[in-house]
């Protein structure tokens, strides 16, 4: 064997390279700066814990609290929604049930600032869609849940429910039709289908999106703005204030840290445990 | 179960599916509406129906500021994504190497990270190394979330690729850049228009990244974003909907290239 970098690593480098310098070394920079003294804005003080303790006593658990609420609820409510959905466009076959995943598909890539504020249009008080066209047709005059949590709560639902839905119908595309069948004609109730076959044979597809729209809603700052009318402030708003506004990047890098520990609490246990490749490479 | 109770689950299925979409398209329809009117406050139903907000953004120099700056940002993804991930998805699924299943897991982190947060740390490290942000920095920002989703793109096209025809290709005495020239790039055609679609179209609607890393630069997203808070006119919705049909021919285009590569390759 000749002694020189094999192909394999030498492919890997270019991505490598990316994720080195635009995901790793800022987080780095990130962590750095959340042991900096507060208000300080060179990476060269003296080591200390006081960003992380303001972040924790000064009511700035309340921000983190919310997003990690707000991701979970999502979450649920996604899966419960997706469930059936995926099941239903797992047992149509043909071009309508290919049409439909396609118009599922579709708003994934619409800008979400488009999706959301096309919501909020439909939602208005007095002249929005939904309020102006009940009060021409039927003369109802109707009030809005624009502005709560309520509305921001649909918003995150209405833009991440497709991430949960496909992984979970790729799910649903490894049970072979004919061990639903079987079990069927041994007598299994529907509930037992469920839990016997369905529940853990989607269990990886459901995980990953389950995952995906985990973090996605933790991170999301537009739903509150848009639809909430920033009735709460969320972690990444919280971040922003203390970077801009406060001029305070020491207490903005250690909230950051914070949401990186959620996110990688919650993310690299599930990674570890699934297949990926046995999901991608049907 | 009898036949009728199937048929009856079946009809259930059907109508959810129908709920659904309904739900899904309810605030796209209701954007198209809003950008039908005249006036500055919305009161549906229009007394009038016009047409004079797309005039307007066609007029403006604004919108086509707008407009250039998210091509040039996604222009520039495209580009550099489908190269960096050919790369990627060889280490990702072709090649055998030390390395590879931490690689493989490592990939896969930037895709399960909350967008703002990168955003934030990525604006952090710019500002910190003295780097003013620009489109640049947000192109660079939308590469380190849209090139391992490509890279997943081109490595599920490879899965069902025949090492096989590679190694004869070496038989016949070709060398190694012949060989990815002329069997292992075409082999992996059709994945690579996949790939620049996803990267385009991620690239041309992100918001939660370009939101913190362009700078004094702004993406139609963010122009729609912040205009939906303040300022409100017919113009806003008119805007979005022609940044969606540019998405929808982009796909329309996409899958006419995806579709003639298959029949040829087949």
């Amino acid at each position: 064997m000749k002694r020189r970098i094999s192909i394999g690593t030498l492919t890997m480098l270019p991505v490598g390279l990316l994720l080195l310098t635009g995901f790793l070394v800022p987080i780095g920079i990130v962590a750095a700066y959340s042991f900096m003294p507060p208000r300080t804005f060179a990476l060269t003080g003296n080591l200390t814990g006081a960003n992380y303790e303001a972040a924790l006593m000064e009511g700035y658990w309340r921000p983190l609290m919310w997003s990690t609420v707000g991701a979970l609820a999502t979450t649920l409510i996604c899966l419960v929604l997706a469930w059936p959905t995926a099941k239903a466009l797992d047992r149509f076959v043909g071009r309508w049930a290919t049409f439909a995943t396609l118009l599922i598909a579709l708003p994934i890539f619409i800008s979400e600032s488009v999706r959301l504020f096309g919501m909020s249009l439909f939602l208005m008080p007095g002249g929005g869609i939904l309020a102006g066209s009940l009060d021409a047709l039927f003369g109802v005059s109707i009030g809005t849940i624009l502005n709560t949590h309520l509305a921001a709560l649909l918003g995150l639902i209405y833009v991440h429910f497709p991430f949960v839905l496909f992984p979970l119908l790729l799910g649903f595309s490894l049970i072979p039709r004919e061990q639903v069948e079987a079990a069927r004609d041994l007598g299994a109730s529907g509930w037992q289908v469920f839990r016997e076959i369905e529940a853990p044979l989607t269990a990886p597809g459901a995980a990953i999106g389950a995952l995906f729209c985990f973090v996605l809603s933790l991170g999301a700052n537009a739903e509150m703005s848009i639809l909430g009318g920033q009735v709460v402030t969320v972690a990444t708003r919280a971040i922003e204030q203390r970077f801009n506004y406060a001029q305070d990047w020491p207490l903005g890098a250690a909230l950051t840290m914070l949401v990186i520990l959620i996110t990688a609490l919650v993310v690299l246990p599930i990674l570890r445990r699934i297949d990926l490749d046995r999901l991608i490479r049907r | 179960m009898s036949w009728r109770a199937t048929r009856a689950t079946r009809s259930l299925q059907a109508m959810w599916l129908t709920a659904v979409l309904i739900l899904l398209y309810v605030p796209i329809l209701s954007v198209v509406l809003a950008s039908l009117a005249n006036t500055r406050y919305m009161r549906f139903p229009h007394k009038v129906w016009t047409l004079d907000a797309y005039r307007e953004a066609l007029g403006t120099y604004t919108t086509a500021t707008l407009h250039v700056t998210s091509l040039k940002i996604a222009l520039v993804v495209v580009a550099l994504s489908v190269v960096l991930a050919v790369f990627g998805a060889l280490a990702f699924a072709r090649y055998d190497w030390r390395g590879r299943s931490w690689f493989r897991r490592f990939l896969l982190l930037p895709v399960f990270f909350p967008q703002p947060v990168l955003g934030l740390a990525l604006l952090l490290s710019f500002t910190a190394a003295g780097i003013t942000p620009t489109w640049q920095t947000a192109a660079f920002a939308h590469l380190v979330w849209i090139v391992p989703i490509v890279t997943l793109v081109i490595s599920i096209r490879l899965y069902s690729y025949d090492v096989i025809q590679e190694e004869a290709a070496f038989d016949l005495g070709a060398t190694r850049l012949q060989v990815f020239r002329e069997v292992t790039l075409p082999a992996l055609a059709p994945g690579v228009v996949s790939g620049a679609l996803f990267a385009f179209l991620l690239s041309w609607s992100n918001l939660p990244l370009s939101i913190y890393t362009t700078g004094a630069d702004t993406t139609l997203p963010e122009w729609l974003f912040s205009r939906t808070a303040t300022n409100y006119s017919p113009l806003v919705p008119a805007v979005a909907v022609i940044a969606t049909g540019i998405s929808a021919a982009f796909i329309a285009l996409g899958a006419i290239v995806w579709t003639q590569l298959r029949r040829r390759a087949a």
